[in-house]
């Protein structure tokens, strides 16, 4: 018997990781088939109606439409740059990516079930804030530095 | 031994409801859903990849005791930059990295450290020039050492808050 300290052979250490994987395959199998039914039913031009309500209003929207939106980080991109031309200040397009990135409900029940509901709940309240701060320190900033 | 046991199936039955739900009601879109699903799972399937031998590597050079000293409650500082720096050079969706930091997380791998690393993956470098030319170079960089700055508060404050929270450790065999 191993003791908690010993080291195991290479095969037994991918055998292991791939045993941890595949445990988790359920998980991931029902994210990414309620991330293709989110690609699917909402649009860039649905979210864009969310916006353009002020500019404390669309930091605010754009942290919870980008949390509520999945799928590439590179689509949130190109959302905000549609977003841009459409005269949405960058603090707001800065929440939107941020909580794109960073936040996700579809992700939620995967996230809770693998790291259990009290550090789930807490790391994604602090997202949530976090992302608000940073689009708000972020305009704040260069008002005042440049 | 650990008995094996799949995680989130009560998640996927969900899930699987959702599609018989839409296919009853919505069936146009289901070849439409089908076929994202189809295309997400091809694009993530090298990081899946890339995550198992890390995982490998990890619990092969690292043993338990090691990941505690780098990646456990008293890592300090070294911890803190593996974990942005990973962060920040982790490709993919979140939950393909799941496998990796529960497994690490059984060695003794902090909850601070995770928060670190989920939050750190917002700075995006393949999307840095896009970034840039989105909202310029000043902004940007100043959006990005924020975000680097938030995460390592994140790590602190779930530290905190998790402090009480047991530890859990794999018994290997």
């Amino acid at each position: 018997m191993k003791t908690r300290n010993s080291k195991p052979s290479l095969k037994m250490a991918f055998l292991n990781s791939f045993k941890n994987f595949l445990s988790l395959t359920p998980m991931i199998f029902a994210v990414i088939g309620l991330v293709a039914i989110f690609q699917v039913f909402v649009s860039p031009k649905m979210l864009s109606r969310f916006f353009g309500h002020g500019e404390i209003a669309d930091i605010f929207s754009g942290t919870f439409i980008g949390a509520i939106s999945s799928g590439n980080g590179a689509i949130a991109y190109v959302v905000a740059q549609g977003l841009k031309h459409q005269g949405i200040s960058d603090y707001a397009l800065i929440a939107f990516i941020l909580a794109w990135t960073t936040l996700s409900f579809t992700h939620l029940p995967a996230e809770a079930s693998v790291f259990g509901v009290k550090f789930t709940a807490y790391r994604n309240l602090l997202t949530f804030l976090s992302t608000i701060f940073i689009a708000y320190l972020s305009a704040l900033s260069v008002r005042l530095f440049f | 031994m650990k008995k094996f046991k799949f995680k989130g199936v009560k998640f996927l039955l969900f899930v699987v409801a959702l599609f018989i739900l839409l296919s009853i009601f919505d069936f146009e879109n289901i070849p439409r859903i089908m076929d994202k699903f189809g295309i997400i799972l091809y694009k993530i399937i090298p990081i899946f990849a890339l995550v198992i031998v890390l995982t490998a590597l990890i619990n092969y050079f690292l043993k338990p005791k090691q990941v505690m000293k780098y990646f456990g409650k008293d890592s300090g500082k070294k911890g803190l930059i593996y974990a942005l720096i990973g962060g920040v050079l982790s490709h993919g969706p979140m939950y393909a990295w799941y496998p990796m930091l529960d497994d690490m997380r059984k060695h003794g791998l902090k909850y601070g450290l995770i928060a670190n690393f989920m939050y750190a993956r917002a700075v995006k470098l393949p999307l840095l020039p896009f970034m840039i030319g989105l909202f310029g170079l000043t902004f940007t960089v100043i959006v990005n050492v924020y975000i680097l700055i938030f995460a390592i508060l994140q790590g602190k404050v779930i530290d905190f808050l998790m402090k009480n929270e047991k530890e859990i450790l794999k018994n290997d065999d």
